[in-house]
């Protein structure tokens, strides 16, 4: 396998990089760590002739309690003790994605953006050839779920989870000037596994804000996969809360690599502020997840199952969470 | 002066017993050596392979017109060009190099191309075009066992896709159950594993006016890729040179011969020019001939004492679309069970049937992996009916030193009561088995597996199995030629260790020579476990040739009798005298001062061994090594994870002549092992591989790796070279129920389909618990 010759554009500032992105519309990427990319490239998956890396833009680099910036390399982020360390379950995300080679170069962006995948998608061109491609790919079906709609690929990074549970920001920049959305809202449940974001395809995730509020809060993330290095999420759970007093103040369930997008649980967690949280009320609440997902057999495990550890996870997440007055499984 | 010196615990030698570092470390570590892809020849063209979308298609016409033409393609090539069927067993000659007629599997190769960069080749790919018609796909063997419409190649029993069928019968199988108290019947599916080496597969070929052919590559066997070549492409074997470089990892996946071996050879011949094929990881995947998909039962008859009374074993075994080794493996599947336990009585049917995949064929304990994996559980369930300790009843059982089993192998050294008594020991066993809190577990598997196969595979000519030649001239150093292959597992260094003991020399004056057909004499490769007892006898008998004519010499300068002399370290001296002594150096021009350099030939050969009945060379090996692991494993009951704490290895290898080889062998086959019975799996949807990549196909993290103690506690071999025997591929095969073993102490379910992946185990468990019956934690 072989990269196909493609042009590489270095600009200095976002705007430059987003100009070059217009001029090329429909035939650029935006290159980060190029650790998902490149290999997608060489697999030719959706190839494009213009790359447009971010890594030379100063505005883009940074961290900081608060702001990450969105080339923040995953092995910086890692072992930036006071702000990894100062956002519960981050540095637990970011220390289970792929290996340590992979992340020496792939970046926070980088890993926000990720690429959905899907056994059907993520193959060679021979391999896909051979069974006449797929919705997201050259082709007109979609292999996991027979038919010409939707396309099931699953949103597998690990950050976003985490992230989403600390009510995290991103500052967005597009040709119509610079936004700040909720992290969350990058990703759309209701759109299917073709795109990877809601933002136009110009844009660039410039850095991630995270609010003072987020400091305070208990949190882990949890990863399920057959390999403890190397593999995407098989299912990713993040939880984070604040308790006041043994009360919760703020709760906040978050799940990966499971659908096409990472998913909030807001509608199941709000009505626990102010409640303890009890064994009986993590199962509920823990069931009510596992009800609520709908994975598709395009990894390595069996969707049942992965439906099933969503529970075993939630619950044992906010167990170890849950000051232990209150919880006691 | 000379103190007398204790007892050395490695034993007598100087090197031998020792943990002696690769010869070729430094080179390795530093990235300095040379395998075939760091070859570049002037001129050199790259191939490339188009390869078969389709499962099962008859090829109607090729088109190859709009490829040839395009500017910087040399050449293409297709099947009907050099046809000649091969296969690495003589008797089961249907691969060709290149498609002929049809394609067989999704990866089958259908042309080469030959252009002037790797991009060009791949453009050239696509402008080849096939009209075919699709046949139907055989992808289960147990629908290809059965007369099918399109067989995959000559029909095989009654029309089916079978390509092997194996019945052997021993005793009364049929009586010994009648009798037995105990009886267990165990069903066990085994995915496909591939061998998935480090270095990819590579040719470099170099057709020259000469008339020669030249042909670097990355193989275990350079003499069956030469026989090969030589069959194909219709040139003489002396006009054909095979040049093996470093080679990394090969565990079977290359040991047999290859198609883009001869596709790569081919390209050059039609050139004229140097060829370089170097396959991707996926194409890889495809060429595979990794461990056969496998369903088997064992049913296991035991009286009332805890002996053993019968073995009833059959086995299904996929074969892929080409022969490969597969008429071993079908043998293997049912007598690799004989040790290392006695058994009067044996019965097994066992059948390989093509099917529209990649070719099964041999990986790293050979045949013997998932028939071990059925008995050692079976013996697990046996002993728990009979209220018998899993050691206890193993230890009844135990072949004696010095015997026959019941289909005639001769059992000559056997430690196999030592390794039970050092991992019981170690492992504190009978302080753990059945006690250890619920959702840990411990776990005992054992093992037995041939030390070189006793079967060459080409009987003609007839010559030996190994022989190495040594040459040393003024300068003092040793050189060794020997068409061994190392391929990783240390042949090198020991070879120059054995010539270095034998000659007293210190282990840098021996220098081997990179296997070349021009000039390394033939050893058959590295495959069945062979290679130590093989050329290790071979390799000592030149090296005494050269000694005794160096301890000549030296009686000459020392005017005492050859009969009086010993080699001492650099140097002989006299036995009980050893202040009065000449150096090596000294011996040795001496000894030249007629002959000019010294030469001398060693070689090595199996005596017949085995029974008169059809088969009855399958399985027969100069010696066998033995083994018995405890495994100790935590399972998350819930999540269905396993963690394997400890493996505590026991093995029987004979004298372990190079001490840290043996233990990098040993936790090499166990992570090897675990991968097999945790995780890895060539993952198919029908005749589609769904994960032909490293990051989709599951071998274990580093980090999942166990603590190993290895107990290396075998006894010399009476005919090994130094006492002995293999251990390469042996010390994998207890590690599977070893581990399966333990989960079941851990949480009272047996694993009937490997891998035992989390989700597969987290059902086993729930179902286990919807019955209502617990394990441990009640107790």
């Amino acid at each position: 396998m072989h990269l196909d010759p493609f042009e590489l554009h270095q600009p200095a500032t976002v705007d430059e990089a987003l100009c070059i992105y217009r001029d090329h519309a429909g035939d650029a990427d935006y290159l980060a760590g190029g650790t998902d990319l490149l290999p997608n490239y060489k697999m030719h998956l959706n190839l494009r002739r213009h790359l447009i890396a971010l890594g030379g833009i100063p505005e883009l680099g940074g961290i900081a309690l608060g702001r990450l910036g969105s080339m923040t390399r995953l092995a910086d982020l890692e072992g930036s003790g006071p702000v990894a360390g100062a956002y519960p379950g981050v540095a637990e995300a970011v220390a289970e994605v792929a290996t340590p080679l992979v992340r020496a170069s792939g970046t926070v962006g980088g890993n926000l953006m990720l690429e959905t995948r899907c056994f059907f998608f993520n193959q060679s061109r021979f391999w896909r050839a051979s069974l006449g491609y797929c919705l997201k790919a050259e082709g007109a079906v979609c292999h996991v779920v027979p038919q010409k709609e939707k396309c099931y690929a699953t949103f597998s990074g690990d950050l976003a989870p985490a992230l989403a549970v600390l009510d995290a920001e991103v500052e967005v920049a597009t040709d119509r000037g610079r936004t700040r959305i909720p992290l969350i809202d990058l990703y759309d449940l209701r759109g299917d596994g073709i795109r990877r974001h809601t933002l136009p395809p110009s844009a660039i995730v410039v850095a991630v804000h995270l609010p003072p509020i987020a400091r305070q809060r208990l949190g882990t993330y949890r990863k399920l996969r057959i390999r403890p290095a190397f593999d995407f999420p098989e299912l990713g759970v993040a939880v984070a809360v604040r308790f006041e007093g043994s009360s919760v103040a703020e709760l906040r369930v978050a799940v990966g690599g499971l659908e096409t997008a990472p998913r909030r649980f807001d509608e199941l967690t709000d009505p626990l502020a102010g409640q303890q949280l009890t064994e009986e009320r993590i199962r509920e609440l823990a069931g009510a997840i596992t009800r609520s997902v709908r994975p598709v057999y395009n990894t390595f495990l069996p969707p049942d199952y992965r439906r099933r550890m969503t529970g075993v996870f939630v619950r044992r997440a906010l167990v170890d969470l849950a000051p232990a007055s209150s919880a006691a499984a | 002066m000379a103190s007398p010196t204790p007892p050395s615990p490695t034993g007598p030698f100087r090197l031998l017993g020792h943990r002696i570092p690769y010869v070729e470390g430094p080179l390795k570590v530093t990235g300095r050596a040379e395998y075939t892809d760091d070859l570049r020849r002037p001129g050199m063209l790259v191939g490339k392979l188009l390869r078969s979308p389709w499962p099962h298609a008859r090829l109607l016409s090729i088109d190859t017109r709009r490829a040839r033409a395009m500017p910087g393609v040399v050449t293409v090539l297709t099947g009907e060009r050099y046809p000649t069927p091969f296969g690495v067993l003589p008797i089961t000659h249907d691969e060709t190099a290149i498609a002929v007629g049809k394609a067989r599997y999704i990866g089958d190769i259908l042309a080469a191309v030959a252009a002037v960069d790797e991009l060009t080749a791949e453009r050239a790919l696509t402008a080849i075009e096939f009209h075919i018609e699709p046949l139907p796909e055989y992808a289960d063997p147990r629908v290809g066992a059965e007369p099918v419409a399109e067989p995959i190649h000559a029909p095989g029993l009654r029309g089916s896709n079978v390509q092997k069928e194996v019945v052997q019968h021993f005793g009364d199988v049929d009586a010994a159950f009648a009798q037995a108290a105990f009886t267990a019947r165990v069903r066990c599916r085994f995915a496909g594993v591939t061998h998935a080496f480090t270095e990819p597969l590579v040719t470099l070929a170099e057709a020259t006016p000469d008339g020669r052919l030249t042909v670097y590559s990355a193989t275990q066997v350079p003499h069956y890729l030469h026989r090969t070549l030589s069959e194909v492409l219709h040139l003489p074997m002396h006009r054909i040179r095979v040049v093996k470089p470093e080679v990394g990892g090969g565990f079977g996946g290359k040991s047999d011969p290859l198609p883009h071996e001869i596709a790569c050879a081919a390209l050059s011949l039609e050139t004229g020019r140097p060829v370089k094929m170097l396959l991707d990881r996926e194409e890889i995947f495809y060429t595979n001939h990794g461990r056969h998909p496998t369903e088997n039962v064992v049913r296991i008859a035991m009286d009332r004492d805890g002996h053993l009374l019968a073995y009833d074993i059959e086995a299904l075994l996929e074969g892929g679309a080409w022969s490969s080794f597969g008429t071993v493996t079908t043998y293997y599947n049912g007598v690799l069970a004989m040790g290392p336990y006695r058994v009067p009585n044996f019965r097994y049917r066992g059948r390989r049937v093509y099917t529209n995949r990649p070719p099964s064929g041999a990986m790293r304990a050979h045949g013997g992996t998932n028939i071990r994996y059925s008995i050692e559980v079976a013996l697990d369930e046996l002993a728990e009916h009979a209220q018998l300790d899993p050691f206890d009843l193993r230890s009844r059982n135990a072949l004696p030193p010095c015997s026959t089993t019941i289909n005639q192998f001769r059992i000559t050294s056997t430690s196999f009561l030592r390794c039970l008594d050092a991992a019981r020991r170690a492992s504190e066993w009978d302080t753990k088995f059945r006690c250890l809190p619920y959702g840990r577990g411990v776990g005992l598997g054992c093992g037995f597996y041939i030390s070189g196969s006793n079967s060459p595979i080409h009987f003609t000519p007839v010559m030996p199995q190994s022989t190495v030649h040594l040459k040393i001239d003024m300068d003092g150093g040793i050189t060794v030629h020997s068409m061994q292959a190392d391929i990783g597992q240390g042949s090198n260094t020991l070879l120059a260790a054995i010539v270095a003991e034998v000659l007293g020399a210190d282990l840098d004056r021996v220098h081997v020579q990179r296997v070349d057909s021009d000039v390394s004499p033939i050893d058959i490769g590295s495959y069945s476990s062979r290679v130590t007892f093989m050329m290790g006898n071979a390799a000592r008998r030149a090296a005494e040739e050269i000694r005794a004519r160096l301890v000549n010499a030296a009686a000459e300068l020392l005017r005492r009798p050859p009969s009086e002399l010993r080699v001492g370290h650099e140097r002989i001296e006299v036995a009980d005298q050893p202040q009065v002594a000449v150096s090596f150096l000294d011996a040795l021009h001496k000894a030249m001062e007629n002959s000019g350099a010294l030469t001398a030939s060693g070689s090595f050969s199996t005596q017949k061994l085995g029974g008169d009945f059809k088969g009855a060379r399958a399985g027969t090996a100069p010696a066998y090594s033995f083994a018995a692991y405890v495994a100790q494993v935590r399972v998350d009951s819930e999540t269905g994870m396993v963690t394997v704490e400890k493996v505590w290895a026991a093995f029987d290898c004979g004298r372990a002549l190079n001490r840290l080889a043996v233990e990098g062998q040993i936790e090499g086959a166990i992570h090897m092992g675990l991968g097999q019975l945790l995780s890895e799996t060539m993952n198919y949807r029908a005749s589609r591989l769904m994960n032909p990549a490293l990051l989709d196909y599951k071998i274990l993290a580093p980090d999942q790796m166990p603590e190993v103690e290895v107990l290396l506690v075998g006894e010399d071999d009476p005919e090994g070279p130094f006492g002995a025997k293999e251990a390469g591929e042996g010390p994998l095969v207890a590690t599977l129920p070893a581990v399966a073993n333990a989960i079941y102490d851990a949480v009272g379910v047996r694993c009937r389909e490997l891998p035992v992946t989390p989700d597969r185990l987290e059902r086993l468990v729930r179902a286990r618990r919807a019955e209502g019956y617990a394990w441990k934690e009640d107790r």
